[in-house]
């Protein structure tokens, strides 16, 4: 920007904007993310690219990808990418998927190149999540670029009860990366890297008393969980589309309770809980809004209530936050943007909700 | 009064109002935006961390100057950074680090979300990358490791070369137990220290059991809820034992908070799987007993009716058939008051067979208004109610009524 051109002549004197949603204040947000996270993301460094998925999947809903550069874009996350040299490194039970940032990639400098030496592997299955729905997003032709590796190396990273470790060396299993499994996989249109049967069993397996799930089995219900375990249901075609009509006892999880539970999320302020007699916050509105949407069930919201709340939560500088009155992040604010979008507000583009990025990226139009 | 905040704040939420540097020459490249607001007042909270003192100096300055517009600069606040901020001494200023060279990271020419990294981080992960690549298991990259994990605990790299050197090294592993407990308290909600945590445990063994679960226990004394440290304590029970006492503790945490849905998950856990119990058969008919009183303490806390249809969980004809359960509905609608969960009860109860008696069916119809009386049958009734005393879930209580109506009272359980 030029020097004369101070920023605060050109924004809107408006008083806080908790009456609409502020779209332009919202783009101008993601905008600065764009360009630069302040220090304190810096404990978050490990995963840029969820970050950078927040920044970019957040604008496609906003309708404003023209504000970022997409081929800058495509190269970042590209290469990001862990390649094996050979067929022997590929079979040596590592997963070659993306890093979530250069804090865990390692490139040898070019005096060092010739050395027999192992180059560290860290890439992470939330990251190869998060790097192909960018790609999407921008529109980036996911059969141009070799990903057999990825789906090959994927099946290393199943546990025997049908998890998802999200790192070879060893990390926690949950169902957030049985998630980015499934998508990736929808993405990538090939299921190879993941055994659907096992997974769905480790899914059934984490369904409560109560009729959410947690996120792993005898884990009290989550909204994170159990958008995370509905989804990857969807996106494996274990659940129908008119799922509500059909006789409950078809199905291999308790439809009925899940939806009981799921609508019961939604709290007095119009919010919707993650858990029972927990406080609304924002992100739960596309969490458990979301799973609504799958089951068809999202005619049963109080969308006035739950816009009232969401709208406490926009921030005046743009962006959400995860309860009234505090600051925004981007987390939120993504998750906000996300939640306007199943409300249907004008301007925003529809999602993909099983996906989590815009129906026009789903389909690669 | 308007205030903004500018910088600082160390917790994962950023305040997001940052800002840019005007006026070219000299100094970095790093740039922040200010955000366009009419500011009475500007309290600067640690404005300086993550900048050198040059550029901290022309921030200051130009803020001065900017501000003149809207703001004197007189009206600047700087808070002082607390003593126990001041910045380490860099690494390349440490005698011992004098042989190693820092590998920087190569960003590449466009990256996206660049971060605004401050010295010390740039530094320190510079330095890490170093005796990553080089495999050095040695006390001072165990310390690094350990400055590393503060200013980034969810780097799983850096957590995982640090479980290499404490192997290599044989650290005594209770020392790692307090390392990782103090992290835990200032990071309550990130994965890696709990795996972390887990996998010390492991390698010690049983002798932790106590230990672990106490950890647990202090973490609840603060956040009765805290989702990992309850995954942690499950993972204890399961993997090393100490079930004797859970029961009991869960209802300690019940007496504290009977609305805390975290114990009442954990108490189901217990009664179906704890060893020492015998099984749901076996302890349903106390824990029956359990959820009613807390029923009667506090209807409107939907935990304790989740927990008994959950102790009946696919067998629903039990339930239908357990006095109790129709009971407890009876009495909470007979108050008239916080009865949407027992009328959700009742319409479950129904359309699996129960067959309610006149009692029942008077305490409902008292609750209805004069046009629902004419409803064929009690579910329907018991849904007309609901569509008006939780209107949050209006359209879901009329769509129950339409398949009460279409399947039957006796029907499959086509939405209980």
């Amino acid at each position: 920007m030029a020097d004369d051109d101070p920023i605060w002549e050109d924004a809107p004197d408006s008083p806080s904007s908790s009456s609409f949603f502020d779209r332009d204040r919202h783009i101008r947000f993601l905008e600065m993310m764009y360009q630069l996270l302040p220090s304190p993301y810096q404990s978050q460094e490990i995963n840029r690219l969820t970050l950078a998925y927040f920044v970019v999947a957040g604008l496609d809903i906003l309708y404003a990808l023209d504000r970022i550069d997409k081929e800058a874009v495509i190269h970042w996350v590209l290469s990001l990418q862990a390649h094996p040299k050979n067929e022997v490194e590929l079979n040596n039970g590592q997963f070659y998927g993306f890093h979530g940032s250069r804090s865990s990639q390692y490139h040898l400098t070019d005096d060092r190149v010739h050395e027999q030496v192992a180059i560290p592997n860290g890439s992470h299955l939330a990251s190869t999540y998060c790097a192909l729905a960018i790609l999407k997003t921008v529109g980036y032709d996911l059969s141009l670029v070799d990903f057999k590796s990825l789906s090959r190396s994927m099946r290393n990273l199943q546990q025997p009860d049908g998890s998802f470790m999200p790192i070879h060396i060893g990390a926690e299993t949950d169902l957030r990366f049985v998630f980015c499994a499934a998508a990736i996989c929808s993405m990538l249109k090939n299921w190879s890297g993941m055994d659907r049967e096992k997974a769905k069993d480790y899914i059934i397996s984490c369904q409560s008393y109560d009729g959410g799930f947690g996120l792993i089995p005898g884990s009290e219900s989550h909204g994170g969980a159990t958008y995370c375990a509905v989804a990857s249901l969807r996106l494996m075609g274990f659940i129908d589309k008119d799922i509500l009509s059909k006789n409950a006892s078809s199905c291999t999880i308790n439809v009925p309770l899940l939806l009981y539970w799921s609508l019961q999320r939604q709290a007095q302020d119009g919010g919707f809980q993650g858990r029972t007699n927990k406080p609304a916050d924002t992100c739960y509105a596309f969490w458990v809004g979301g799973v609504l949407r799958i089951l068809g069930a999202d005619k049963f919201i109080d969308e006035g209530g739950l816009r009232g709340f969401l709208l406490t939560c926009q921030s005046e500088y743009g962006g959400f936050s995860k309860f009234p009155g505090s600051l925004p992040d981007l987390y939120h604010s993504y998750y906000g943007f996300c939640a306007f979008s199943l409300l249907k507000e004008r301007d925003l583009n529809a999602l993909c909700v099983e996906l989590g990025i815009t129906a026009i990226a789903a389909i690669g139009l | 009064m308007e205030v903004g905040l500018l910088g600082g704040g160390g917790d994962g939420l950023f305040h997001i109002i940052y800002f840019r540097l005007r006026g070219g020459g000299g100094g970095n490249n790093l740039e922040k935006v200010i955000y366009a607001k009419k500011l009475e007042k500007i309290i600067l909270d640690e404005p300086t961390s993550g900048l050198d003192s040059t550029t901290a100096f022309r921030l200051v300055e130009t803020l001065a100057v900017e501000k003149g517009k809207t703001v004197p600069s007189s009206q600047i606040v700087m808070d002082r950074e607390a003593p126990d901020q001041r910045p380490p001494i860099p690494i390349s200023k440490r005698t011992e680090w004098a042989d190693v060279t820092p590998i920087p990271q190569d960003d590449g020419p466009n990256p996206v979300v660049a971060i605004a990294y401050t010295d010390e981080f740039r530094e320190t992960m510079d330095y890490f990358r170093a005796v990553y690549l080089a495999d050095e298991r040695s006390p001072r990259a165990l310390q690094l490791t350990t400055e590393a994990i503060h200013l980034n605990a969810g780097n799983y790299t850096v957590w995982q070369f640090r479980r290499l050197i404490l192997d290599t090294l044989c650290v005594d592993l209770h020392e790692e137990l307090d390392f990782v407990g103090l992290l835990a308290r200032d990071n309550t909600k990130n994965y890696q220290i709990w795996h972390h945590r887990r996998w010390v445990a492991e390698k010690l063994g049983t002798n932790a059991t106590s230990n672990e679960l106490q950890f647990t226990e202090e973490i609840f004394s603060e956040d009765a809820k805290n989702y990992h440290a309850w995954s942690h304590r499950q993972w204890v029970l399961q993997a090393l034992g100490g079930w004797e006492d859970e029961l009991a503790y869960c209802d300690k945490l019940l007496q504290e908070d009977i609305f805390n849905n975290s114990a009442w998950n954990q108490r189901y856990f217990v009664v179906t799987k704890s060893p020492v119990l015998g099984g749901l058969e076996a302890m349903r008919d106390s824990e029956v007993a359990y959820a009613v009183k807390a029923i009667l303490a506090k209807p409107e806390n939907e935990s304790p009716w989740r927990y008994l249809r959950g102790l009946y969980k696919d067998e629903v004809q039990s339930l239908v058939k357990d006095p109790r359960v129709a009971s407890v509905c009876l009495d909470v609608l007979m108050n008239k008051r916080d009865y949407v969960h027992a009328l959700n009860m009742v319409l479950d109860l129904l359309i699996n067979g129960y067959q309610p008696s006149k009692t029942l069916e008077n305490s409902i119809d008292a609750l209805c208004l004069d046009s629902v009386l004419s409803d064929s049958g009690l579910a329907e009734r018991v849904c007309s109610v609901l569509q008006v005393v939780d209107p949050i879930r209006a359209n879901y209580w009329k769509w129950r009524k339409s398949g009460v109506t279409v399947e039957g009272p006796n029907g499959k359980e086509l939405a209980g």
